[in-house]
């Protein structure tokens, strides 16, 4: 529980120019293979304190004591020259609000994950006609309270819970393997199928005999590859200076929308700041950018509600919160597979997404299935595309309909996709 | 971290039933801290003070771990009773004490800010570069077996600077790591100026198959990936798992994993189960010798001391240190000239590996290239990709004889879980790799 006496001795020590993070979280997990269960149950407490003194301090601590014995230590340590940034005020604790005392009993707060692995072994079993196994599940469930204070008098307090995994199939064809793993988060239902459905083409699909076998043609992009390119593109939203191409205007092509929504997930961000909707290009245009308050500070406006904390050990910075394709005007996977008359369907990556924001470039390795006449013909083992950013959003044709979020780690949403004119390698 | 360890003790035996039963506490503190540099001035600097304790049990194959955040004997016993709740035992009353802050600040801190200040102006005066300086303490309490504890202060220096090439100003990529010692600074100096050496500017290259020369301890880098990996225990079936005593690669050919080596930055005195650890060697005159083991994974000699957890909040798990390569008998123009045609590399910026399909990559920032046996053109930025088999019968029987340190090589993650690890190599030729431009 945060205390005045803390509040008190921050404000004293760095008159207006503080900020207080608190965060309690508890979660249980089950990791479960053929021949072994693993069960954690964790507990975790973490302090940061944030202020400016000529430049910016950060000192963190598992507990308040730890806490207290950073910040002089840090206090010590040089730094840039550097204003507070204005803090919002808005946030206020409801009555009687606080941080709640730990349970009495240990372990009892979080229930315990399914056992889902003899389920999800089976489906993974059909859907590869059993060339794939799974070889381990883990899931965790787990429960935080977030508590932010700062000199402007703002008291917020969030509370967040969420049951998230990785799964890992291995895929055999004769002397031939292949490992695929998959992480996912569920809001709501578990959804084995889909789950299943990833790490057994994942898996299997790069054991086929041929890599593309002709250079050119449609690229249709599976929710979890177009997400994974857009997690790889986000820097552009937040960079302090925008590179080159971006500034010629238009950089995607009139069905590309892109937002950035947390709202469902907590009403502040991790300064504070009340969540919001910013869409970040518009048929096409960029029109705005992420904020956390000091990258607004620096750009003469506000904070956007992107003041980002992965972990109480690291200062927010601005950074996706819920990023995803707006699917408004798209139309049916289906559709969008019946429309390519030569492509290829990139099921899953095989390495991470590269993007060099500032040089203009990009390349994705994947396996996936050859489409011609708007069906599938032939499995891809592996196949490149690279190039320029400016290129692949401008060709981007048509979205569908059928969104779905990845946690990489922030949930990162985006339906299927429809890239034309794209050389293969 | 003070705490009764008989009384601990006493806590954990209800969880040892028979032989083979693991029950053990462990403890840690950190400190860290870190300065964003730019251009020779400090920016943002943060310090963390953190404590954990976890509680495990393991029998057979199920595993369970209980963790919370402090130290001390209040917070073992709430991950004690946590763990008791988890196997149905009876728990222990809840006894909440205050935390104690326990760790006495070090004096190195600000001595390092003056030092890297001058240092940094000298050598690379235009850069952003990240320096984090970490002093980890952990005490492991096993049951039926005597608590140990380790220290241990890592220096890491990471980023970018702007370096003059021959045709103008270029931004290169840097990494330091060196567990902290008298010699640290000179050693950060050298490794400096020998980034930002002039070069010529790179020309691009095409995809294909080249002959490639781990100059620079390089080759520590390969081997942690497709043989410190591929022999960590509990990895799954891999191309090595049935190729025990099996001659893989040339008789000139020797690696070991050493986390006894406390001059490099993987190395410690327990591991994170409290067991003297033990050099292994992976590869004994071209043959697979041995693997890397915790205690749920020994064989009948025990751990190799290679049990190790990325915090408290983890379980230990067989993890490779320090990859050694033993030097051989050949100067750096002998290996040149060996080489023939194909890249010298002498910086690699990452390594992954697939253990099932035994599928390695390596991305590096520059390579030479080498054309009958001399260097000619600079170039850019690329990848080498291979599997673990061919390029461990690719090596060629002639081996450098400098062995030199990889200060970039400093963290690996595995499963999302880091820890430090090191090496340090001499010169080896590997033929047909497969190189990919960027």
């Amino acid at each position: 529980m945060i205390d005045a006496d803390l509040e008190r001795e921050l404000e004293r020590r760095f008159p207006g120019a503080w900020e207080l993070y608190r965060k309690t979280a508890e979660s249980r997990e089950l990791e479960v293979s053929g021949t072994n269960r693993g069960e954690a149950w964790r507990r975790e407490e973490g302090w940061a304190v944030r202020w400016w003194d000529g430049g910016l301090r950060f000192a963190t601590g598992s507990d308040r004591q730890r806490l207290a014995a950073a910040i002089p230590l840090a206090g010590k340590l040089p730094g840039r020259a550097e204003p507070a940034p204005p803090f919002p005020t808005s946030g206020l604790i409801p009555e009687g609000g606080q941080i709640p005392v730990q349970p009495a009993e240990p372990a009892a707060a979080v229930t315990a994950p399914p056992d889902l692995f003899a389920p999800l072994t089976q489906l993974v079993s059909e859907k590869s006609r059993g060339e794939a196994v799974l070889a381990s599940l883990t899931l965790r469930r787990g429960r935080a309270v977030e508590e932010i204070r700062n000199s402007a008098g703002s008291r917020v307090r969030m509370e967040s819970s969420q049951l998230d995994g990785i799964a890992r199939a291995l895929g055999r064809r004769g002397p031939r393997t292949c490992e695929r793993r998959s992480v996912f988060r569920w809001d709501a239902e578990p959804d084995l199928q889909g789950v299943a459905g990833r790490l057994a083409d994942g898996a299997t699909l790069p054991l086929a005999s041929r890599g593309p076998t002709f250079s050119r043609g449609a690229w249709l992009l599976d929710p979890a590859v177009a997400a994974s390119f857009l997690a790889a593109l986000a820097p552009l939203f937040c960079a302090d200076a925008l590179p080159l191409w971006v500034k010629r205007g238009e950089i995607a092509s009139r069905p590309v929308t892109i937002v950035d929504d947390a709202s469902a997930d907590a009403p502040w961000d991790g300064e504070g700041t009340p969540t919001r909707r910013v869409v970040l290009i518009k048929d096409g245009a960029l029109v705005s950018r992420l904020h956390d308050l000091r990258s607004a500070a620096r750009a003469g406006g506000f904070s956007t509600g992107h003041g980002v904390r992965p972990s109480y050990r690291n200062p927010p910075r601005p950074g996706p919160r819920r990023l995803f394709f707006e699917t408004a005007g798209g139309v049916s996977p289906r559709e969008l597979l019946a429309g390519v008359a030569r492509g290829i369907f990139a099921r899953a990556l095989t390495a991470p997404v590269f993007v060099d924001v500032d040089a203009d470039r990009y390349e994705v390795e994947f396996t996936g299935v050859a489409l011609s006449g708007g069906r599938a013909s032939e499995p891809v083992a592996g196949a490149r595309v690279s190039g320029r950013i400016s290129e692949l959003l401008a060709r981007i044709t048509q979205v569908a309909t059928d969104r779905q979020f990845f946690p990489i780690p922030y949930p990162v949403g985006a339906p299927t996709i429809l890239v034309e004119r794209v050389n293969f390698e | 971290m003070e705490f009764d360890e008989a009384l601990v003790a006493r806590w954990l035996e209800p969880f040892v039933a028979g032989r083979g039963d693991i029950a053990e506490v462990f403890a840690e503190t950190r400190r860290k801290t870190i300065v964003e540099w730019r251009d020779a001035e400090p920016g943002d600097a943060r310090v963390s003070i953190e404590a954990g304790v976890s509680a495990r049990q393991r029998r057979g194959g199920r595993e369970r771990i209980a963790f919370v955040s402090g130290s001390g004997e209040a917070a073992i016993r709430e991950a004690v009773r946590a763990l008791q709740a988890s196997a149905k035992k009876t728990v222990l009353p809840s006894r909440p004490a205050p935390a104690r802050a326990d760790f006495e600040p070090g004096p190195s801190i600000e001595r390092w800010v003056r030092r890297l200040e001058t240092i940094l102006a000298r050598h690379a005066p235009r850069h952003r570069l990240r320096w984090t300086h970490e002093e980890i303490s952990r005490r492991v309490v096993p049951f039926g077996s005597a608590a140990s504890t380790s220290t241990r202060r890592l220096f890491s220096l990471d980023g970018s600077f702007t370096a003059a090439s021959r045709r103008g100003d270029e931004i290169r990529s840097f990494s330091f790591h060196a567990p902290e010692a008298d010699a640290t600074a000179d050693e950060l100096r050298q490794a400096l100026a020998a980034a930002a050496a002039a070069r010529e500017r790179p020309i691009p290259f095409g995809d294909g198959i080249a002959d490639i020369l781990f100059s620079g301890a390089t080759a520590a880098v390969l081997f942690h990936e497709i043989l410190s990996h591929a022999l960590e225990a509990e990895t799954g079936e891999t191309p090595l798992s049935r190729l025990a005593a099996a001659r893989v690669s040339v008789s000139d050919l020797e690696v070991r994993d050493d986390p006894t080596r406390l001059d490099l930055f993987g190395g410690y005195e327990r591991d994170d189960e409290g067991t003297r650890p033990r050099a292994v060697k992976l590869l004994d005159a071209g043959r697979i010798a041995g693997n890397l083991t915790d205690r749920a994974h020994a064989d009948g000699r025990g751990s190799t001391g290679h049990g190790r957890r990325a915090g408290p909040a983890d379980p230990p798990l067989p993890r490779g240190s320090n990859t050694v390569v033993a030097a051989g008998a050949a100067t750096s123009e002998e290996m040149i000239r060996r080489l023939g045609n194909g890249l010298w590399i002498d910086e690699i910026g990452s390594g992954t590996v697939e253990l099932s399909s035994g599928r390695f990559r390596l991305a590096f920032p520059r390579a030479r290239r080498v054309r009958r046996g001399r260097f000619a053109d600079e170039l850019g930025a690329g990848f080498l990709a291979g599997e673990i088999l061919p390029t461990l019968s690719a090596v060629e029987p002639v081996i450098g004889r400098d062995v030199r340190v990889c200060r970039s090589l400093g963290w690996c993650s595995r499963g999302g879980a880091v820890v430090p690890v090191q090496g340090e190599a001499p010169e080896v030729i590997v033929r047909r790799l497969s190189v990919r431009d960027r």
